[in-house]
């Protein structure tokens, strides 16, 4: 018969805390579920690029050269990560369900509760033990790094880490809201349900801000999947990582409140609408901070160096109007091949969009469509070339300013990497899954 | 501790659920070291009372005080641990890991743990995951949690539910035993046998409304007090003459 033994280890009820959840995720079958679907996913998306990437540098005789423009962080490790982002909205609020819901189910909450640690506290170590368990799964993009480096390609630290950062950051989202949604709801399939139902509404602005433009389309710049898409582009936006912070605390605090037993539920809404207001508040204050770091190796959010050099020189405010509707596809090209990287490059421009419909089909007939205006210091330029290059020339001519030479220096090389992706398919799709399995078989077998 | 002082006090506690009222001015008090039961039938409240003094249900009205005034949050959770019934926590974990996880949690009393394994028959369950326990295991599982919890009064839904007599007299042995070395411990049991043969006094619900407070002496006068026979001494006769 075993002997019981007093707990030896004087430890704060945080660590205590902190201990089961962690221990609570370890025996969770969700979670043993997410590593075993990771591996192949990463892989499948790993092979996939990596495939696409040797034939563009020039494998079997393909278009030898193509891939000297290609950046590994977009041809690779963008498609590669994107495993790891349909495992953030699929996944993974399933396993923080279980693991938020679950004190619920047991009865755990009730005796748990009747300690004096704030419900934030609470609520903080079951973030942190999901995260910790994020962080496990995400040794399988790394391990396609390792592949990747082995076959002799290059890694460029910055614009991995904000990669590795974005989707930590996607992640804390998710669980944020599976933690207020288990919070919320009497059972973990209305949690599910509530969960996904959020996921589809981020969806759904995306989709009207494309069509609407406007602040539909300020808006959906801070859903999950544009959070993700900057960080995946080497691109870190203050406002957008202060905001999707606040997003984090906001579903934290949510679910603080609600997961309280003893509070009249008139006080918990109170409590609610007073958070959800200071949240709205800090979030519309953050909107507005402009400054932006390019981790890209390619500076692929940037203008060239001496681009960036001459239009700050521009002190005076450059206004543009574009004669172009929301859905064209030249105002798309624009939008990602110039006016994002003006507006880093110059935080005061002023861009104004004019259309009367937002296909603009019907438009093309009308004199000004397609039109860009250049207007600066009572000086106007017109133009209807989208392109970064025009753009530019377009902004010195109505700046008078003398275009920059020699960019040819600053110009990124790319990294081509003809080498087809050999073992990486026996280490997703094999030993990926074998050794999940049998890690899960010995956890459960040494906490239980 | 002196047994005829009191460690709480309950006054005008209500609790309604919509349209239903399930408590309604409910009030008497605890003193300390004694073994209070909270008997009634099935639906008279019991549960949801000892959910609102556990603070794992709000109470529409009323107080709960202690040392002459109103307690709330901290002061309430740092006076009683309420054990409730039927249920399973943290399924995936061993009866051992429950144990330390209290002690070390809640700041329980590491030095009674064998004393409590032993009084409980733990022993060969302290491998076993909780989930896989039988009724009366996770019942006894569920004793020790609270019984190793640091709180002088212990609230105990239903401590009986789900053992055999044999189990039921080792255990009201063993809580009798801790009573006796200082712990208030109040009871809900709906096995009014049960609760005659190990209780000092008792709280009689009815309704949602406490019917009688007392002694099974002092109830009996209640009883009489409102017409009933004198035959009436026993609990049940009394509790069938007060509800």
């Amino acid at each position: 018969m075993p002997s019981p033994k007093r707990p030896s280890r004087k430890r704060r009820p945080f660590f205590w805390l902190l201990e089961k959840e962690w221990r609570e995720l370890l025996v969770s079958r969700a979670w043993w579920a997410l590593l075993l679907a990771i591996g192949p996913l990463v892989g499948f998306s790993f092979i996939g690029a990596m495939r696409t990437y040797a034939e563009l540098s020039g494998l079997n005789g393909g278009a030898a050269g193509v891939g000297e423009a290609m950046a590994p962080l977009i041809g690779v490790w963008g498609p590669t990560f994107s495993a790891c982002e349909l495992a953030a909205i699929f996944l993974l609020p399933f396993v923080a369900i279980r693991v938020m819901a679950g004190d619920r189910q047991s009865g755990a909450l009730k005796l748990e509760l009747q300690h004096n640690m704030p419900a934030i506290v609470r609520i903080a170590a079951k973030m942190l033990a999901l995260l910790a368990g994020w962080l496990i799964a995400m040794l399988a993009p790394l391990i396609a790094l390792a592949l990747w480096k082995s076959y002799g390609g290059t890694l460029y630290p910055p614009e991995l880490a904000v990669l590795m950062a974005g989707h930590l950051l996607n992640a804390g989202l998710s669980i944020a809201l599976a933690a207020a949604a288990s919070s919320l709801t009497e059972h973990p399939s209305t949690a599910a349900i509530v969960t996904l139902g959020v996921t589809v509404g981020a969806w759904i602005l995306d989709f009207v801000a494309a069509v609407q433009g406007g602040w539909w389309e300020k808006a959906a710049g801070y859903t999950p999947s544009a959070v993700v898409a900057q960080f995946q582009h080497g691109l870190v936006q203050l406002d957008v990582t202060l905001i999707a912070l606040l997003l984090i605390a906001f579903g934290a605090g949510v679910a603080a409140i609600w997961v309280r037993l003893g509070v009249p539920v008139r006080r918990r809404v109170f409590e609610s609408l007073g958070l959800t207001f200071a949240m709205a508040l800090a979030i519309f204050t953050c909107s507005f901070t402009t400054p932006s770091w390019d981790a890209s190796e390619n500076r692929a959010n940037s203008f060239p160096e001496p681009d960036q050099r001459a239009l700050r020189q521009i002190h005076r405010p450059l206004k543009i109007v574009v004669h172009l509707a929301q859905e064209d596809p030249r105002r798309v090209d624009l939008e990602r091949n110039a006016l994002s990287k003006l507006r880093r490059a110059m935080p005061e421009v002023q861009v104004q969009y004019v259309a009367l419909t937002s296909t603009g089909l019907f438009e093309q007939t009308s004199p000004n469509y397609g039109e860009i205006w250049f207007e600066l210091a009572g000086k106007r330029i017109t133009d209807r070339a989208v392109t970064a290059e025009a753009i530019l020339e377009s902004i010195y001519s109505v700046a008078g300013l003398t275009p920059p030479q020699d960019k040819d220096d600053e110009t990124f090389r790319g990294h081509p990497l003809a080498i087809a992706p050999k073992g990486a398919g026996a280490i997703f799709y094999f030993v990926w899954p074998f050794t999940v399995l049998v890690s899960g078989l010995l956890v459960r077998r040494r906490f239980v | 501790m002196h047994r005829s002082m009191q460690i709480l006090e309950v006054r005008g506690l209500s609790k309604r659920f919509g349209s239903i009222a399930a408590l309604t001015d409910v009030g008497f008090e605890v003193r300390a070291g004694e073994v209070l039961g909270l008997i009634g039938p099935n639906g008279a409240g019991k549960s949801t009372l000892f959910e609102c003094l556990g603070g794992v249900l709000p109470g529409d009205n009323g107080e709960i005080r202690a040392g002459g005034r109103a307690i709330h949050g901290r002061e309430r959770s740092s006076l009683m641990f309420y054990v409730p019934d039927g249920v399973a926590p943290w399924p995936e974990q061993s009866v051992r890991w429950a144990l330390d996880f209290t002690i070390g949690f809640f700041g329980g009393r590491a030095d009674m743990l064998s004393q409590v394994v032993e009084e409980l028959d733990l022993g060969r369950l302290l491998r076993q995951r909780i989930g896989t326990l039988s009724k009366g295991q996770r019942k006894r599982a569920m004793l020790a949690i609270g019984l190793l919890s640091p709180q002088p009064a212990l609230l105990i839904d239903e401590p009986f539910e789900g053992l055999d007599l044999r189990q039921s007299r080792e255990i009201a042995a063993a809580l009798r035993g801790h009573a006796t070395q200082g712990r208030t411990l109040f009871l809900s049991i709906h096995q009014i046998a049960d609760a005659a043969r190990f209780c000092d006094r008792f709280v009689l619900l009815s309704g949602g409304r406490v019917r009688g407070e007392g002694t099974v002496q002092e109830l009996a006068a209640l009883a009489q007090a409102r017409g009933a026979s004198k035959n009436s001494g026993g609990l049940e006769e009394v509790f069938l003459a007060l509800t």
